[in-house]
Formats: C-alpha cells, structure tokens, sequence
C-alpha cells in the first residue's frame, strides 16, 4: 500500500480542517482529491509529506508511519515523495535548470546523471528553451511547469501534485496530464488536488475522493462520462513534447 | 562526498551573488563591531602597558641632619647605592643644592651670600624600580624604613602616587577584566547573531524549499555555514584593517610632554582571538537558524 489513511483530523486551532478522513492509495494507483476551494485537500497533501504533524488518526506513506515519523527521518520521506505545491515554491533567483535539479541534488545524484536527466524533464515539459532563465522572469504557467519537473524529476514512487494546472490552459493542461499519466502507467502512484472538471475527465479510470468542510463526502470511480483526455491533442509547434522525450524521463523497464 | 561537500561549498560562496546588499550590510555590521571591540581592547592595553612600566617605580627625597659630617653623610650614600633595584640616585651636597637652587630661580637667584653659612643639608633623589615578582607585600614601605633608618637621614618623602595606580590598576583590572571581556563577547553575540539572523531571513524561503524537496539538515546548513564563515571573517578582518587604520592615525595623539604614551597595536593573540570569536559566533548563527 503506497498510502493509508484512517481516520484523519486535523485542525487549525478551534477549525478542523480535516474531519475523520480514511482511504488507501495501491502501487500505481491514480487518486484525484476534488472538492471547493477551502475544503482541504492543500491540508491533506501536506500532512501526507510531512509539512503538518498527524495528531489525530493513522497515516502512512510510502511504508513510513506518518505517527512515529521523527524529524530526522522527514528527509527520507520527502525523497520518496515528489510533490507539486499549489504555490509552486520555486527559487525565483534561480535557473529553471538549478531549480529542477535542486530535487536530484539532495539525493546527491552524481552531476552527469543528473545534467541529462534534468535536461530530458525540462524538454518533455517545453521548458528547454528557457532552461537558463531565471524563474523570476517566466510566466506564472512556465513556474508551474518547473515546479511539475521537479516534483517527476527523481522519478518518485509517489507523486502529490496540488492543483498543477492551475495557471495553465487547455492545451498545455492536456499535454501535462498525459505526462502524469504516463508517469502512471510506469508504475508512479499520484494523488492530484484539482476542482477542474477538465483535469477529472483525463484519467478515467482514477478514483476520486471528494471533500467538503475537511470531510469526504464522496468517494469512488468517475461516472462515465466525456473522456477528453484519452486521445490528447497535438503539441503545440513551441512544445517540444514529444514521445521520445517523455520516454527518456521515465524510469527504465518501469516500476514493478 | 568530498565533492559534494566541495560542490555545497561552492555553492555557499556562490550565493553572495544572490542578496550582495544583504551580505555586504552584514559584513559591515561585522566590521563595526569588530572596530568597536577592537578599539575598546587596545584602550585596555594601552593603559595596562603603560601602568607596567610605571609600577614598582618609586621615588624618596631624603634629608641629612644638618649636623652630619660629610664623611658620615658619603658613608650613607654608599649605602644607598648598594641597595637593590635602585636605577636613578642623585646626590646633591650642600654646594651642589644650592647651585641647582640659584639655576632654578635664574637671574633673581644668587645665592652666593649664603655659601659661607650654607643652611641647605644634605639630599638625594633615590629612584627605585623593584620587577613585580620582588614585590612582596609592603616592599614600598620597607624600603622608605631602611632609608629612614640610615644613621644620617633626617626626613624622608616619598611619591607613592604611580605605584599606588598602578597596584590599584592591577587589582581593579583583575576585577573588571573578566566581567568586561564577558560584556564584550554579549554584544558582540547579540549583534553579529542577530545580524546573521536577519541576512538569513532573505534565504528562508530557499531553506524551505529545500526541505521540502528533501535536503537532510547538514545538506541545507553546509552553504549556509560556509557564507557565515565568509561574512564573520571578512566582517572581523575589514574590522581590524579598520581598528589598524584608526591607529595609524592615533598611535601618535599622545606622544607628547607629559605622557609620552605611543599607543601600541593589539599583540597578534588578542587580534586572533577577536576575529575567530566573531567568525565562530558568525556560524553558530548561521548554523542555528535551520531548526
Ligand atoms: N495555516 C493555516 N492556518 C489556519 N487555517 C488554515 C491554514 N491552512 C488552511 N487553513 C484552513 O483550512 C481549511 C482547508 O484549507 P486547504 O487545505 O488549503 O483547502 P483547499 O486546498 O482544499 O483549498 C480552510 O478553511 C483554510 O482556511
Ligand atoms: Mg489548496
């Protein structure tokens, strides 16, 4: 089990933002976590890498008992995890190239490696031309972007990703959902914070748990309905996304 | 692992580019109370320099009875001369003071009239400078008793004035030093910590980050050290090149009639000290600011 989940509370002092909150997430699991803004996902993903303490209910990720969890061993949890946060949090004086590499470095992954690894990311996601920017100087979707290839870039086992298309538009949004996915296929399991409906349609087969007031008050398959995603449109001629580069940013052979 | 600790370091240094303001005003918050200190240690070792030379000085005037012979007063002065630690004795017969009197007053002062009946007795000047491991307690004291005790010696004054400041030097520097030194290392903790403190906080959010992407603590702090090492040492170092200038300029503001006192530089271990303390708070700072 990649993530397990029983009866969670969290709250803010007197506000619970996480109600008695219970469900499992398999090895290569696809998991969306919808509800309005406010209804807790962000809390939930956060406890889930280690940013909030479990005070109240059991949680593991990752075979790592988020209850016994001390502070020494946050470290190894974090790099099991790659995580996208709904703020991005990507170092604006930095190169989109330093920025996604940041995630390979703390893992103390040797520089050849990681120079070509850093590079095949950075092209799937379009960013390539941009590589030696400074962030400060990209655009809020181009921020989102680095903050998606760092997050896939030590090819995790588990990927939290908070609203990753926020800032992005149709296209692009298709076009990172079938990365996601395919991270997916491999064998990466991904929990994803969204309210957009777009987003949902795209993986079909994900299990959806919906939150309201920090509660899930609905959880299972989607309904069929409209698959917009299975069939993604063509790049745009500026995207380099091609399937070349999303295979080089794969795990080799896949997960088992 | 060396070369990621290289590579961490590198990047510490490299970091200076990212907030040079942040870093520059931190290193002259370094310097300036590296100078402050500086120049409070060097106003302790001037003065105690000082003191040293003058402690254990002591000066008797001594006065003959009128009455002695002058081979009996030559039998005292040999005396004298054979005591130890003396460095300066003048002896001054009749004639010789009452000439030393008439130069003194000038052209007013002839006394030529009063040689036949001279009523000047015989005198000394004894300078005595006892080395501070032969001075037992009440060695001033003993020796106005053996000059007093001469058979000749009439009266005998004595100038304690240096010896007492610098015994009362000695005891309160002994007092004082500790706590002072103790005052100085707090303020210079608070300010340079709290200085450290603040040009970390424009690198909070990389410290963030960097957990939350995984970095074990020592990965984090490594670069974080490194820029403390960087701004405590060029802070402490710009700080005494700062304190040397200032005394290029002073050293001589004193050396004039009556002091004499050349102010000299702080010895090579207290300069050591000041800027390896500083450097060291600089990195505990750096240091404690990753909870
Ligand atoms: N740091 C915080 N302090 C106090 N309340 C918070 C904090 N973070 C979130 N909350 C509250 O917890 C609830 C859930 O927030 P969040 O998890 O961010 O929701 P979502 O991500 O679903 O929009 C909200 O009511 C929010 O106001
Ligand atoms: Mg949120």
């Amino acid at each position: 089990m990649m993530v397990n989940v029983e009866r969670l509370s969290y709250s803010f002092g007197t506000h619970w933002a996480l109600k008695d909150i219970s469900f499992t997430l398999a090895k290569g699991e696809f998991l969306f976590l919808t509800g309005h803004s406010g209804a807790g996902k962000s809390t939930l993903l956060k406890m889930l890498y280690g940013a909030l303490p479990v005070t109240r209910g059991r949680a593991s990720v990752a075979g790592m008992s988020l209850n016994t969890l001390k502070k020494r061993h946050i470290p190894g949890l974090r790099r099991k995890v790659g995580v996208v946060f709904q703020d991005f949090k990507i170092l604006p004086h930095r190169t989109v190239f330093d920025n996604v590499a940041m995630a390979l470095e703390v893992r103390g992954m040797p520089r050849a490696h990681l120079e070509r690894r850093v590079r095949a990311v950075v092209r799937a996601l379009g960013l390539d031309t941009k590589s030696y920017s400074p962030c400060e100087h990209l655009s809020g979707g181009e921020q989102q972007r680095v903050a998606i290839a760092r997050s896939m870039v030590a090819n995790p086992e588990l990927i939290l990703a908070d609203e990753p298309t926020g800032n992005l538009d149709f296209d692009l949004t298709m076009h990172l959902m079938d990365i996601f996915k395919q991270f997916n296929t491999y064998g990466t399991s991904i929990i994803m914070a969204t309210h957009s409906r777009e987003v949902l349609d795209c993986v079909p087969e994900a299990r959806i748990l919906h939150l309201q007031d920090g509660r899930v008050v609905a959880e299972g398959e989607q309904p069929p309905g409209s698959d917009t995603c299975s069939c993604p449109p063509a790049p745009d001629a500026d995207m380099a996304g091609s399937g070349d580069d999303t295979d080089a940013l794969l795990p080799e052979g896949g997960r088992s | 692992m060396i070369g990621r600790f290289l590579r961490l370091t590198l990047r510490g240094l490299a970091d200076f580019r990212l907030h040079p303001v942040a870093q520059l005003l931190t290193m002259v918050a370094v310097a300036m109370v590296t100078l402050l200190t500086g120049l409070i240690l060097t106003g302790f070792h001037t003065v105690n320099l000082e003191l040293l030379k003058s402690r254990g000085q002591v000066e008797f005037q001594a006065y003959w009875k009128q009455d002695q012979s002058r081979d009996a007063v030559r039998a005292d002065w040999d005396a004298i001369g054979a005591m130890p630690h003396l460095t300066d004795f003048a002896t001054f017969t009749p004639e010789d003071a009452l000439t030393e009197l008439a130069s003194t007053l000038g052209e007013s002062g002839d006394f030529s009239w009063l040689a036949g009946d001279n009523p000047l007795p015989h005198s000394a000047l004894v300078r005595f400078a006892v080395p501070p491991e032969a001075q037992e307690e009440g060695w001033a004291a003993r020796l106005l008793t053996a000059l007093k005790e001469l058979p000749g010696v009439d009266t005998v004054n004595y100038t304690p004035f240096q010896t007492d400041l610098a015994q009362g030097w000695m005891t309160l520097s002994q007092v004082v030093i500790w706590p002072v030194l103790g005052f100085l290392g707090l303020v210079i903790s608070l300010v340079v910590h709290n200085t450290i403190k603040l040009s970390l906080l424009t690198r909070m959010d990389e410290i963030e980050i960097l957990s939350l992407v995984g970095a074990s603590p020592s990965y984090i702090r490594w670069p974080l050290l490194t820029s403390g090492f960087l701004q405590g040492f060029v802070g402490a170092s710009a700080g005494l090149g700062l304190l040397a200038g200032v005394h290029s300029l002073a050293a001589d503001a004193l050396d004039f009639a009556p002091f004499f006192i050349r102010i000299p530089f702080l010895p090579l271990e207290q300069m050591l000290m000041l800027a390896g303390g500083v450097t060291l708070v600089a990195m505990a700072s750096s240091w404690v600011a990753v909870k």
